[in-house]
């Protein structure tokens, strides 16, 4: 490093992270060493929780080396000019990499290889989360060392907040020319919290030492018995009977397999995948199931954890349903709750508000806790239920459709099979995953892989499904019908 | 308010040769008190409002300075503030966020300054230009130019901010002109150290009054015929007097170099990114000693001609480094030198033929600028050092984003954990699903916010309290009624009257939705009028209720106007709020409908919880907290109740049971338990796997044996 050039430190945070904090403290820690140092920041609006960087100089020679003379320093960060990036979050570690700050032979990066999601990775009815694997990956190609951790969780560790944490990794990098206990001494001085912090830069100093230079080992999975998984899902939601009838749909799809790809070419993953969408389908959440994972003792301990609640407190759950017509019609027998599903159709036509009853239950008390318990006793009348009869037509559709496609190209039947990920949600959100499915079956059934792999990702994409209506046209089918609306009012006067 | 300041309300009182550490904005708050300053004022805004905010927490400093600080109810009425100055030698500051403050401020900026100040008049504006904005780009320059003020853009150093403050005030008093001092985002700030001096307390102030008013003097007012004499007196007297100050002064910094035969000029705040730029081609030294003269011009508005004209004076081509546009500078410069010898100085005049025109000046910015113009002018530069470095950046940033394969998702802002302004929004987006797409005004504030995902709202965007004012043109033509959003900051600082009584008086079918949050809260929670105050936030027994409904301005304002459709809404009402946004969308009465979305600041309201329960907990004493969660074995990971809220807290994870690829929703640490997750489940229908969970900390006796038998009663019939 040039004597005469400063030391560049770029932090990427979120807004409320303690960003701010962390600059502040390292510009205190060089005024005190005698260099001359400056910080500054854009945290406008992005304070609220959105995406900012803080900046820091620090000149490399002390005021009595400079001997009066004032250096210039950057109030922004230059690309490629960085000598340390600190990221709290790893996609915005990535931002500060693709945005061109973070030089290959000059820049030491560390980075929490923890995730905040954005909104927007948040919303799709699939999975939109940016691929971590691949964020790391980037990070760990485009700089001359990374040192990752998951600061979010060591803060948590050590009863503290990121910035300790941050300010521990940055002392541990060893890019600043400052001794652990000049970050100390000022931490130590900055007033609240003060024993906490020092724990977490301890654990943050500790932790980037560790994880300077040595790569990151991805985590493999092993690879789960999906059928025997599901066959024990399908019969705990109902009975052996159950189980049953999905071994011989599982075999259906073993068969349709068989014939399409009889070298097993491709590691029967159509049965594989098509049995693990299959036992989730099967075992739909209704109202009895509901109510008896709401239920369980195991439930209950895993709220008490997720609470935090400490061993002499007193814990009270209340859990949020609202059981319309729908759930009440699919206990009822098929042809009754086809009457009063019709019913609630002409009213909601008409432009009523669905009927729904909003409940708030205490499942710990004794009423709310029996009221669950009687509902899930109401599992043998399953069988007998709209609900149940409605998903069968539709799996057993799905089913031959997938067949169907397998005889013609494996590939076709597989993206088919995979098409069953759609159905899920409850209510109205259930409703129109299924009628995406059933026009899927019904359009694209016989049309190429692609076409069928590209509806699902759209399906899967987005909500209103615009995506998929386009995907639809694209590949030569019907775009879904426009459901009619009522008109329900116009300004006073206007027509 | 958001921050506290004590800190730095203890720096504002050092004294001569003690050191300051802190941020721009603060530096320049001392900077005022050194300077004598009688009265402060402003509207508070990013990235200016520490400046204010400061001052106000200072209250009992300044009391004992006997300087006035008055937080004003917009730009305009603090740029009123200064005409304080216009009869009396007090000097005055006031500080807004431009270019939209600057804006508003107008009219009463032009009606100051054509009758000029005896005593000093500063306005401190913070130039929101550039990464970090969130305003509209423009320049607030023009203001300047079109009024004659005076607009300083110092070296963003704090010794010479600090150094411009003092000086701006005597510059003001030299040429009786009231001076802007801009600062961008990054310069406010910038934290860094400067040696203080005394502050001096004005001669007139709140503890030295004055026995009488001025003598009436038609020449000091605004008005015609005097306003005919005035415009002279600007271009004649006022702009020369400064001219000559700003020479005389050394306002504006010659840095020389080591060859003569080009130059360049840059505004003062960008002096020192074109050093940085500068040692790209290793053209400057760390201490911004340059291959070239540089003229770093701390005024830039009025330039000096002759300063100008001697800078270029032999020299073979210039630069201009001048941001934003139009090229306000760089065309003033090019006229000195056209009138100058018969327009034959010899020296090409560059900027924006060679800089990127609009846009903030990046270091990479300014480098490629120079690049073309050191090419053009010189043949004996080395310019490969920069071309690389510029040609690399392009390179990395492309391999990376190969590598990404995928666009990074954005994060922009979003509402606050537990914000009040979210459920509104939840039940405008079920309302539509009933009623069908309206017609969203939309405001500045924290509910602009609605503008992102997973809301997308708002059609429009006119200004600070403009959204009612926005949909007169537009709602007479729709079969739908228009909806206005606007928060209670918007509402003071202009919506009442732009909006509310031009609504009234053209008795239009309209409907406006208040968010009564109870601070200007996306500008840092700053308090106004319609504020729960200090006793009754210190009265109320649980301090985690919203206050907003003990005070009733709003309310009692817009009755008072005539306003009769006018519900009140507690905003974490979803289903409530539901219902009355589709009332108002559809009912026969006629005329203004308001809907008042009553919930507090959760920032605020968070400010006093935590003390309050550490307290609690601290003293043995029984609390109860709130959390949300989701049980991930009901969740089938559809993620509809994320598309319905976006709280930073309700977010994904992993599905644990192996059947499911999609991942499961989950409520992770820092939720305040605001209720949304449960009213959208209920308002929406959307899935039962939300549950509401109290956590009793020190139970009393009684509930911790009911707990008991419950647990034993349960304990019996419960299934693993």
């Amino acid at each position: 490093m040039n004597a005469q050039q400063p030391i560049t430190i770029l932090i990427a945070a979120l807004g409320g992270e303690g960003g701010g904090v962390v600059a502040e403290w390292l510009v205190d820690i060089a005024t005190r060493a005698g260099h001359p140092a400056q910080a500054t920041s854009i945290p406008g609006v992005a304070q609220r929780t959105g995406a900012t960087t803080y900046y820091v100089e620090i000149h490399s020679q002390t005021r009595v080396e400079l001997g009066g003379r004032t250096p210039v320093l950057s109030l922004a960060p230059v690309p490629g000019c960085v000598d340390l990036m600190v990221a709290s979050e790893l996609l915005e570690a990535v931002r500060a990499i693709h945005n061109g700050f973070v030089s290959l032979e000059r820049t030491t990066l560390l980075a929490s290889s923890q995730r905040t999601l954005t909104t927007f990775e948040k919303l799709a009815p699939g999975d939109g989360r940016f691929d971590s694997e691949r964020l790391l990956q980037v990070a760990a190609a485009n700089c001359r060392q990374l040192a990752s951790f998951d600061v979010a969780a060591t803060a948590r560790e050590t009863g503290t907040v990121p910035s300790a944490v941050l300010c521990g990794a940055i002392a541990g990098s060893g890019v600043l020319p400052f001794a652990r206990v000049a970050f100390e001494e000022v931490i130590g001085a900055s007033g609240r919290g003060v024993e906490a912090s020092l724990r977490g830069f301890a654990l943050g100093f500790e932790r980037c030492g560790a994880a300077l230079g040595g790569a990151p080992a991805p985590t493999l999975a092993a690879q789960a018995d999906l059928i025997a998984l599901g066959h024990a899902r399908v019969v705990e939601f109902q009975d052996a009977a159950y189980g049953e009838l999905y071994r011989q749909r599982v075999e259906r799809l073993r068969e349709a397999e068989r014939r399409a790809d009889p070298q097993a070419r491709h590691g029967a993953e159509l049965a594989r995948e098509g049995a693990r969408f299959l036992a989730l389908w099967m075992a739909f959440d209704d109202v009895i199931r509901v109510a008896d994972l709401k239920s369980r003792a195991g439930r209950f301990a895993r709220v008490r954890a997720e609470a935090g609640a400490a061993a002499g407190d007193l814990l009270r759950i209340a859990d949020h349903f609202k059981p319309g017509v729908t759930e009440l019609a699919g206990l009822l027998p098929p042809s009754t709750g086809q009457r009063l599903l019709a019913w609630e159709g002409r009213r909601r036509q008409a432009g009523k508000a669905p009927l729904g009853l909003a409940l708030k239950l205490r499942a710990d008390s004794i009423f709310g806790f029996l009221a669950l318990r009687l509902l899930a006793g109401l599992r043998p009348l399953r069988r007998r239920g709209q609900r149940y009869a409605a998903e069968q037509v539709l799996i057993e559709r799905w089913l031959a459709a997938v067949e169907q496609a397998a005889a013609r190209d494996w590939q076709a039947g597989f993206e088919l099979a995979l098409c069953a990920r759609l159905v899920k949600g409850y209510g109205a959100t259930n409703e129109r995953a299924k009628d995406n499915l059933r026009h899927i079956v019904e359009h694209l059934a016989h049309k190429d892989a692609a076409d069928i792999a590209r509806a699902r990702s759209a399906a899967l994409a987005d909500e209103a499904g615009s995506g998929l209506d386009q995907a639809l046209l694209q590949a030569g089918a019907p775009p879904r019908a426009i459901k009619p609306v009522p008109v329900r009012w116009f300004k006073a006067g206007a027509r | 308010m958001e921050v506290s300041f004590s800190k730095e309300v203890d720096q504002l009182r050092l004294g001569a040769g003690e050191t300051l550490h802190g941020e721009g904005i603060l530096a320049i708050t001392k900077a005022l008190l050194q300077s004598g300053v009688a009265y402060v004022g402003g509207y508070q805004g990013a990235p200016v409002s520490h400046l204010l905010d400061v001052m106000v927490q200072a209250a009992d400093y300044m009391a004992e300075l006997g300087v006035h600080v008055e937080a004003c109810s917009n730009e305009a009425s603090a740029a009123a503030m200064l005409g304080a100055s216009i009869h009396y030698p007090l000097r005055g500051a006031v500080t807004w966020k431009s270019v939209v403050g600057t804006n508003v401020a107008a009219d009463a900026l032009s009606n100051l300054a054509s009758p000029g100040v005896v005593g000093g008049a500063l306005i401190i504006v913070g130039e929101d230009y550039g990464e970090g904005a969130s305003v509209i780009q423009e320049r607030s320059h023009a203001f300047a130019m079109k009024s004659s003020l005076l607009l300083l853009d110092p070296r963003p150093q704090l010794p010479n901010m600090v150094r411009m403050v003092s000086h701006g005030f005597a510059l003001s008093e030299a040429c009786n002109t009231p001076a802007i001092l801009q600062l961008r985002v990054r310069a406010c700030h910038v934290r860094g150290s400067f040696e203080c001096r005394d502050n001096v307390a004005p001669a007139v102030s709140r503890k030295a009054l004055l026995a009488e008013p001025a003598r009436f003097d038609y020449e000091k007012l605004a008005h015609p015929p005097a306003t005919f004499r005035q415009e002279k007196l600007k271009t004649e007297q006022r702009l020369p007097a400064a001219r000559r100050y700003i020479v005389e002064q050394g306002l504006n910094e010659i840095f020389a170099g080591r060859r003569n035969d080009i130059g360049i000029i840059v505004q003062g705040g960008l002096h020192n990114t074109l050093v940085r730029a500068l040692q790209q081609f290793n053209l400057a030294d760390a201490f911004g000693a340059a291959e070239f003269p540089i003229l770093a011009l701390n005024v830039t508005y009025p330039l000096v001609p002759q300063q100008i004209a001697d800078f270029c004076r032999g020299k073979r081509a210039v630069l201009v480094v001048e941001e934003g546009q139009p090229e306000y500078i760089e065309q003033e410069i090019a006229t000195t030198l056209r009138r100058e010898d018969h327009g034959n100085t010899g020296t090409a005049i560059h900027g924006k033929d060679l800089l990127q025109m609009a846009g903030e000046y990046t270091v990479e910015v300014v480098a490629a600028g120079l690049v073309k113009f050191l090419a053009r002018h010189t043949a004996d530069l080395p310019l490969a050092a920069a071309q690389d470095w510029l040609a690399a950046n392009a390179a990395r940033r492309q391999a990376v984003a190969d590598q990404l394969a995928a666009p990074l998702p954005p994060r922009p802002p979003q509402f606050c954990t537990g914000c009040p302004e979210r459920p509104v929004f939840s039940a405008l987006k079920l309302a539509q699903a009933n009623v069908g797409p309206v017609h969203v005004a939309a405001d500045i504030g924290c509910h602009s916010f609605a503008t992102f995902e997973p809301f997308g709202f708002g059609h429009t965007i006119l200004g600070y309290g403009m959204s009612l004012a926005s949909r007169a043109g537009v709602s007479p033509m729709l079969g739908r009624r228009a909806l206005a959003v606007m928060g209670d900051g918007g509402f003071w600082h202009n919506g009442l009257l732009t909006g509310v009584e031009s609504a009234l008086f053209n008795k239009t079918d309209a409907v406006l939705l208040i968010m009564k949050n109870g601070y200007t809260a996306a500008t840092g929670t700053q308090e106004i009028i319609s504020t729960p105050d200090e006793a009754q936030k210190a009265g109320a027994p649980d301090k985690r209720l919203s206050l907003v409904d003990r005070n009733q301005t709003i309310e009692r304002t817009l009755t008072g106007l005539g306003v009769s459709w006018l519900r009140t809404v507690p905003s974490y009402e979803v289903d409530a709020m539901r219902r009355t946004l589709e009332e108002a969308f559809t009912t026969g009465v006629g005329g203004l409908k308001v809907i008042v979305a009553a919930g507090e600041c959760q920032l605020e309201r968070q400010r006093r919880v935590k003390p309050w329960l550490a307290g609690l907990l601290k003293a043995g004493r029984r609390v109860v907290k709130v959390k949300y969660g989701v049980d991930a074995d009901v969740c089938s990971g559809d993620h509809s109740c994320i598309r319905l809220s976006g709280c930073p807290t309700l977010t994904l994870k992993d599905s644990d049971d192996p059947l499911k690829v999609d991942p499961v929703a989950t409520v992770i640490d820092g939720c305040v338990g605001c209720g949304l997750c449960g009213e959208n489940a209920h308002a929406a229908t959307l899935c039962p796997s939300f549950y509401r969970v109290e956590v009793v900390q020190n139970p009393g006796l009684a509930e911790r044996a009911l707990a008991a038998i419950r647990r034993g009663f349960i304990g019996m019939w419960q299934p693993a």
